[in-house]
Formats: structure tokens, sequence, C-alpha cells
């Protein structure tokens, strides 16, 4: 686990979990960054998703399964639970990323794996309260576990907090 | 799939030869003494790899290449923003520190360095082991690191977990560029790639 002062870094296909006061970041491209929290409990965790499904893929090695938002989001909603106590009921999320930084690339892989995050939380029941998503330029995210907030910056703007 | 440290063996000394040929390109483009060191080469875990590059932060602007033919490359080269200027104080021989901010120029010269390097890379594969390589044109992005390193990997994000990484460091007479590069060997590179473990 990556941890300076309180701070967790999340890597590409990579989940962290914690309470508070630590805080979670990370830098996002295509890729879809789904913050879960549990207000009560002042526990939440962050997922660097980089493709919608596992489904048909074919690897060498084992499966990373925070790769892919269908089996990422299942284990960090367990991993809350299970290290954290944080019952499903109390969770609330906020996504960020899915830019299509490299332009003249045909497929929209962000736009796919924010439909997929919005759907599997949807299956999950767990609400999306805020959201910054798309655009051309990447985003660093600071996900507070004392308030749940995220600072988010697109890259060239103003940092704003959700 | 050929044993990772032979490929990885293999793909170190494509970058060691193509350096060394690009540093000479180089020097001439700058009208005077250039070297480019390879100064590490290693096989990473993609989570690792990104959590390094995010606690190091910061904007850098990069070339992306595509390596066409029978062993598919994708290749990245990144340039701290502040290396990007001087970069583009050299290539255009005008006194360092001209370049102020950000701008066309500077994209091209990093344009021109991810032509360079790209074309060295290729001319390696055509010269000393036959193998036809075609660069694509750069894509040059200005962006965070590490938005630009996952791009870079997400064209085998499906399949593997691991990347090599190649770090390199251009050396211009009395200045010190630090350059990131990166080679990707993508799906079908394998049978080349094991072609070239036997031949070294």
């Amino acid at each position: 686990m990556t941890m300076t002062d309180n701070v967790l870094i999340v890597g590409i296909a990579d989940i962290k979990t914690g309470k508070a006061p630590f805080l979670i970041k990370t830098t996002l491209g295509s890729c879809i960054g789904v913050c879960l929290y549990h207000q009560e409990k002042k526990v939440g965790g962050m997922l660097h998703l980089m493709l919608a499904s596992s489904e048909g893929i074919v690897r060498t090695g084992e499966l990373k399964r925070a790769k892919f938002a269908d089996t990422g989001i299942p284990d960090l909603i367990h991993e809350l639970k299970v290290k954290h106590d944080a019952d499903i009921s109390g969770l609330s999320a906020k996504i960020f990323g899915g830019a299509k930084v490299l332009q003249g690339v045909t497929s929209d892989i962000g736009k796919n794996n924010e439909e997929a995050v919005r759907t599997i939380l949807k299956q999950f029941g767990v609400k999306i309260i805020a959201s910054k998503t798309g655009g051309e330029k990447g985003y660093q995210i600071e996900f507070d576990l004392d308030t749940g907030k995220v600072l988010c910056k697109i890259f060239g703007q103003e940092p704003v907090e959700l | 799939m050929e044993d990772k440290s032979r490929i990885s063996k293999a793909i170190q000394l494509i970058a060691q030869l193509s350096i060394d040929r690009a540093s000479q390109v180089f020097s001439k483009m700058v009208k005077c003494g250039a070297k480019i060191s390879l100064e590490k080469v290693y096989l990473t875990d993609i989570t690792k790899a990104t959590e390094e590059i995010a606690i190091e932060g910061g904007e850098v602007i990069g070339a992306y290449i595509d390596l066409v033919g029978d062993a598919p490359f994708k290749f990245l080269i990144t340039f701290e923003t502040n290396d990007s200027l001087l970069l583009t104080d050299l290539i255009l021989q005008r006194p360092t520190g001209s370049t102020k901010e950000l701008d066309a120029l500077t994209q091209s010269a990093v344009q021109e360095v991810g032509n360079i390097l790209a074309s060295a890379i290729s001319n390696v594969f055509s010269s000393d082991f036959q193998i036809k390589m075609k660069p694509s044109p750069p894509q040059v992005v200005h962006d965070f690191a590490a938005t630009l390193f996952e791009e870079y990997i997400s064209a085998i994000a499906a399949e593997s977990n691991e990347i090599l990484i190649i770090e390199s460091q251009f050396m211009v007479v009395r200045h010190n560029l630090k350059c990131a590069m990166y080679i990707l060997p993508l799906k079908g590179s394998d049978k080349t790639l094991s072609y070239i473990c036997n031949t070294i």
C-alpha cells in the first residue's frame, strides 16, 4: 500500500479504502475513478478502473479485477463492508474521469466506462450524488474521507469541490 | 509467450541501438554534442507504475507514436514542461531561456524528437533484424504525467498487467534534459521478439 502522511495513492486498476482522516488521490484519463463514501462511519474507498467489462478478455497472467467496472465495483463494495463494516445501504457514489485524451481514436473508452459504472452502481442500488466526466483533459482527484468531498482538478482548469 | 526476461533483453537491445542512432541525428540537429543515454530498463506492474507517476505528479508534454509492421509497438516520450522549453531553445539554436511558455514551437520540438527516436527504432528493426516497421505521425499531448501514461498503457490494459519502462536522459553540452521513454510491445510482436531473442 502506498501511504504518505495519511494520503493513499491509487494506481491504475487499483482499489484503496480507509477512514478519516485519510485522503485518497488518483489521476485519471479515460479511466473512471469511483468514490464510495459512508457518511456515518466516515469511511470510503476509491476504484480506478480502466475498462467496462472483464468478459471475453484474453489475458496473460491472472485477472486484475480492479481493472474492470463489472468486477472492480463489487470488490470495492465488498472491501468497504469487510474491512470497515460499511454497509451498502449507507454508501453514496461520486464518479470522475472518462476523458477522451487521445484524439483520432475511434472508440470512446471513457464514455463506455462511464456508462458501465452508472449501470452497475444502479444495479447495486448505490446512488451517484456527484459526477464530473468527459472532456479531453486529465483529472486529478482528492477524496477527503473526513467530509466525503472530492477536490477535482481538470488539467488547465481551477479545481472544484464536489 | 517467450520468457519475459529474454523479451525484456531484446527490447533493451533495440532501445540501446535506437538511442545510439538517435543521438547522432539529435547532435546534428542541435549542431553540438548531444548524447542520449539509457538510464534504467525495468518490467513493472501497471498499478505500481502509475502509483509512482501519480506521486511524482506534475505536468508533462509527450508524443505518442505507433510503430506498425511485423512487430507492432507503442512508443511514448515525455518531457517535463521546463525541459521541453529548453529543448525548444536547443533545437531552434537560440539562447536558453528564450522560450518562456509552452507554445506551438514547443509542441513541434517534442514532435520532432519523437520522430527522430521512432525513426531510429524503425531503422534498427529494418537494418539489424530485417523487420519492416513504420512509425505513425506523433501525437503531442500536454497533460498530467499520470494521464499520459494511463492512456499509453490502455493499449495493453485488457491483456497484460505489466509494462516495460525505459528511462533515458538527453545530455546536450552543459544541459541535462530528462526524457522518459516507454516502449510497449503489442499483440502480434511475440514472434518477431522471439526471432530477435534467438539472434542475440
